[in-house]
């Protein structure tokens, strides 16, 4: 009996440590968003489903965030098997090798699903390198009310032209209506996001294919003379420390007759938090008849990191948190409200998901963004709102801070795109002598 | 059995001078070794060693606590042993060992010695190579070899010209590394200062610090992270310390700065070494990290890879790429020319020229490699262990045999041609110190400290055995007559040279001076500091950045032009006070 005891103990302990050696982990960096924080709650599914593999959260704020991922997969350091990035990283990552090649996973992923647009997004040489999470573009936002006692009608694809007139009539500043709220907040993924998309829907673009910067163009004088006028006018007051949250609660609380920004922001301005959700209307974002309408294009996406030493259970992971499986979880537990929108078609196809107000502008706007082709001149780059090269976020939070001036009225505008020339021209010429 | 005994016989004033103590009227004041301390321990090398703590994921912490305590320990090592032994003999270590440890052990120390250069001189020239790689559009080098035949070819190329200039004009380089060490100095502090405001915009939106714990929160965070390239916990407090302490352990410990300490009045201006160890060792290797780190995010690359070259010229211009071509250089040159003079002794029977163009060869291909110079930390901490338990048999002679009763000198009294029991002692010493680290019972850093103490306990065991505790009466005699000649012939010298040194006090120096001081050196960190304090966003931190830029490039030539004329005119001064004999003020 005490042999069999003993027995029994000796092949529990083997069959312990054997599964305890089976059992590896899987560490993910992911910023601290709400789509973010539900996949940690609902991560539980995916560890059912897969008890071989433990998970390892590191959530952190989005600048720390790109601090801690960049220094890590730079040094091939495998701190973390899966990582949170965006469109802007994918390419420059994936063309300096840093990234595991998505191109191998389950059949019934279905990759075909994902919106082209964000596919194309996420790929280098036409391998995708990340899985979105969430995908994002940017449309127009209106006041129906407002416009309907004006006498105006949003057209589906609205123009510039119309845009800055319905503006004009619709500020009522004694009551405290702007006419229009645009991002003044100087920052690359702020004000510049979406001047960027404005001035590539004027025809303007940050390079020209010998990588000379174009601001002392006639297209961006153009661009930051309508945008500072129009702002100036009929914008709200201190316009330029206003980004995306500070536009959402101007919007949501009925001082804003129309807004240009994130497809994101179609839930928060409808959900019954928001004063006007009864009264939104949604429309492309507007163009000046060139054929580039002025909007972005944006995901969070997944990727596994060539450093990880469980890319196996790295890429399980991304294909469960991507997959179609995981955005029905989400509506079954928070409803189809709560999915992280923009990513795969067969969402936009959900008849549950179609009653959504803002569902089929967003996939409209999606479809409309080309970020191989953002400009109507060739250029040398991809990315609409950004241009993916690794000095950008330099870049372009300097030249938001010239825009932000000149949209203050601190200095002229003449001045503020000789900055941004200069800056540009400066920066670029440094990186590219020691490429 | 050889006569290895001096021979009061031989002429004193037909002796090199390198084989004979220093003369009380050469030796120096304080002034002189805080000056030369800072300008030997600010170089090329600090580029890589403030990335080399990066990546080894020392934590800001235990770097600001860390390099004060080991750079410390290390002053205190220069101060306790190597100045005393120094002072006490007033000769340098080569010449110390080929008096008195026979024929053997200065030939295997050469051959050492010879292995060491190499690699420093190496090391350096490929550093070098990195800032002109990007002039001829080569890739970064990343990996510890050669990606890129150009790479290699420019890497060659430059040992080439090093080795000739090493070779032919080795006092151009020497006098030109002279009149760089206030510059290196400015240039250092200002990298770092400007890149700060960069770094610390990627991690909070900012470009400026309010306070100190602002910088230390920054470095903390991106730079001195405690997670190694690794993706590891990385070294601690007791590393780092170590590495501080053991960067210079051939110098203080192996005793090889005996060679520049004789010419000390007194030993406590050993102390005077913290210029080297407190702003080469600590406020440049720290500014060095924060330029790596910056150019890294910058450029999207790992510190562990990102070269040198890059790193100067993100930090200072064009003004980065003089830094590193000179601080390359003239780091590499003395060592070369030092490779050359140690293979000259291990292989004295072969011709000069092929000895050095057999060194000269193997320094060419070892610059192409970048493995190397990132590797220059272990090196220098492994050299060190090979070299200390020489320091560790020299310290057992000058400090325990008298009070044992011994005689310091008892080899070159007993006049055999081998100290076996030095050979002995360095072979036990090896044994145990790489044995140890074969074991890794303590980081190999501190490996140094027991392998001394063995060497210290061999010594004394066998010299004894050899004769250490005997009575050579004859010799002594010998030795005390030569002494005596010695002391004559450095009366007359004295009585020669006394008004040799000058110092130039004309108007035209002044003016160069002013000029050189304030266009060369203050202007660049005034608009350094411009840049760090007054860049209030990212926008105005390109426009202070690139002033720094373009002012500084001229500066620097300026600085250079001046410098040397300075240096110029003051030798005509002394070369003429010298010839018509006229009265000068004495340094």
């Amino acid at each position: 009996m005490t042999i069999r005891i003993a027995a029994a103990f000796m092949a529990a302990l083997l069959v312990g440590s054997a599964l305890a050696r089976a059992e590896s982990t899987v560490t993910i960096a992911t910023v601290n968003n709400g789509d973010m924080i539900r996949m940690q709650g609902l991560s539980e599914a995916f560890t059912k489903a897969n008890p071989d593999i433990k998970l390892d959260w590191v959530v952190l704020e989005e600048n720390v965030l790109r601090q801690r991922v960049t220094t890590d997969i730079a040094t091939k350091g495998g701190q973390f098997d899966v990582l949170t990035i965006g469109t802007y990283e994918v390419p420059i990552w994936a063309k300096r090798g840093w990234l595991v090649a998505l191109d191998n996973l389950p059949e019934d992923y279905d990759v075909d699903d994902i919106l082209p647009p964000i596919r194309e997004a996420l790929s280098y040489d036409g391998t995708m390198y990340a899985a979105p999470f969430y995908g994002e573009s940017s449309f127009t936002m209106y006041r129906t009310d407002l416009f309907e006692k004006a006498g105006l009608e949003m057209p589906e694809k609205p123009t510039w032209d119309f845009i800055k007139d319905a503006a004009r009539k619709l500020a009522d500043k004694s009551n405290d209506v702007y006419g229009i709220c645009l991002r003044g907040k100087p920052g690359w993924g702020e004000n510049m996001a979406f001047l960027t998309a404005m001035a590539n829907s004027y025809g303007a673009r940050w390079f020209d294919m010998e990588w000379k910067p174009q601001f002392d163009g006639e297209a961006w004088k153009a661009t930051i003379t309508d945008y500072v006028e129009l702002m100036q006018e009929v914008g709200p007051p201190d316009a330029a420390a206003n980004g995306y949250n500070e536009n959402l609660a101007l919007f949501r609380s009925g001082k804003c007759a129309i807004w240009i920004d994130a497809t994101a922001a179609g839930q928060f301005v409808t959900n019954a938090d928001s004063d006007v959700a009864d009264r939104v209307g949604f429309a492309l974002a507007p163009d000046k008849g060139l054929g580039k309408s002025a909007n972005w294009l944006w995901a969070w996406a997944l990727a596994v990191p060539e450093g990880s030493d469980n890319k196996d259970g790295a890429k399980r992971f991304v294909a469960w948190a991507t997959s179609k499986q995981y955005l029905e979880l989400v509506a079954s537990k928070d409803g189809w409200s709560n999915v992280p929108p923009g990513t795969r078609t067969s969402l936009y196809e959900n008849p549950e998901y179609r009653k959504v107000p803002f569902a089929k502008m967003t996939l409209d706007s999606i479809d409309a963004a080309d970020p191989n082709k953002p400009c109507v001149d060739e250029v040398p780059y991809t990315g609409i709102q950004y241009v993916a090269i690794p000095e950008f976020q330099s870049i372009g939070t300097a030249v938001g801070q010239r825009f932000a001036l000149a949209l203050s009225g601190t200095i002229p505008i003449d001045e503020a795109l000789e900055n941004a020339q200069w800056v540009t021209g400066k920066v670029i010429e440094r990186a590219r002598f020691l490429q | 059995m050889a006569n290895t005994a001096i021979d009061p016989r031989q002429s004193i004033a037909d002796m090199d001078d390198e084989l004979l103590p220093v003369p009380q009227h050469r030796l120096h004041g304080p002034g002189h070794f805080l000056g030369l301390y800072g300008s030997e321990h600010v170089a090329a090398t600090e580029f890589v060693i403030g990335a080399a703590f990066v990546a080894m994921g020392a934590s800001i912490h235990d770097i600001l606590i860390g390099l004060l305590i080991g750079n410390t320990l290390a002053v205190l090592s220069f101060w306790l042993i190597t100045a005393p032994i120094a002072v006490k003999t007033r000769l340098s270590l080569y010449t110390y060992l080929d008096q008195n440890m026979g024929e053997l052990v200065p030939r295997l120390y050469n051959g050492a010695n010879v292995l060491i250069f190499v690699a420093i001189s190496a090391a350096m020239i490929t550093v070098s190579a990195t800032a002109v790689r990007a002039l001829f559009d080569i890739p970064p080098q990343i990996y510890p070899y050669p990606t890129s035949v150009w790479f290699a070819v420019i890497a060659a190329s430059a040992s080439v010209i090093a080795v000739l200039v090493a070779y032919y004009g080795f006092n151009v380089v020497a006098e030109f590394g002279t009149i760089c060490t206030p510059w290196l100095m400015v240039m250092f502090t200002a990298g770092g200062m400007v890149l700060i405001p960069s770094l610390n915009e990627t991690l909070t939106g900012y470009t400026t610090l309010s306070s100190f714990s602002d910088f230390v929160n920054l470095a903390g965070t991106t730079v001195f992270t405690g997670i190694n390239a690794e993706g590891e916990p990385g070294i601690g407090l007791w590393e780092v310390i170590g590495f501080a302490w053991a960067a210079n352990t051939f110098a203080h410990f192996g005793l090889v700065d005996m060679a520049l300490l004789r010419y000390a009045k007194k030993s406590i201006y050993g102390l005077c070494t913290a210029t080297g160890m407190m702003f080469g060792h600590y406020i440049a290797w720290i500014s060095a990290a924060l330029m790596g780190a910056a150019t890294a995010y910058i450029m999207k690359l790992s510190i562990a890879v990102v070269s040198p070259g890059d790193v100067a010229y993100y930090a200072l211009g064009a003004t980065g790429f003089v830094i590193v071509i000179i601080a390359g250089w003239t780091t590499a040159n003395p060592n070369l020319y030092r490779a050359g003079l140690a293979a000259q002794a291990v292989f004295p029977n072969i011709a000069r020229q092929k000895v050095t163009l057999v060194v000269g060869a193997v320094v060419v291909v070892g610059s192409c490699f970048p493995f190397i110079y990132r590797q220059i930390l272990p090196i220098l901490a492994y050299a060190g262990l090979v070299l200390v338990p020489l320091g560790g048999i020299v310290f057992a002679e000058q400090h325990i045999f008298p009070r044992l009763g011994y005689k310091s000198n008892w080899h070159r009294l007993k006049g055999v041609k081998d100290n076996m029991p030095a050979v002995i002692t360095w072979g036990i010493c090896l044994v145990f110190g790489f044995g140890l680290n074969f074991l890794n019972i303590i980081p190999f850093v501190y490996l140094f400290l027991p392998t001394w103490v063995v060497s210290i306990v061999a010594y004394i065991i066998l010299a004894k055995k050899y004769g250490a505790d005997g009575s050579y009466p004859e010799a002594e005699k010998r030795e005390q007559e030569f002494q005596k000649q010695v002391e004559a012939y450095h009366a007359e010298l004295a009585a020669k040279e006394q008004h040799e040194h000058v110092r130039g006090t004309t108007a035209l120096i002044k003016i160069i001076r002013v000029i050189w001081i304030v266009i060369g050196l203050i202007v660049p960190a005034v608009l350094a500091w411009r840049v760090l304090f007054n860049s209030p966003n990212l926008y105005d931190y390109y426009v202070n950045r690139e002033l720094f830029y373009d002012v500084t490039i001229w500066c620097t030539v300026i600085y250079f032009v001046f410098a040397w004329w300075d240096l110029q005119v003051s030798k005509r001064m002394q070369r003429s006070a010298r010839s018509s004999g006229a009265e000068v003020p004495a340094e």
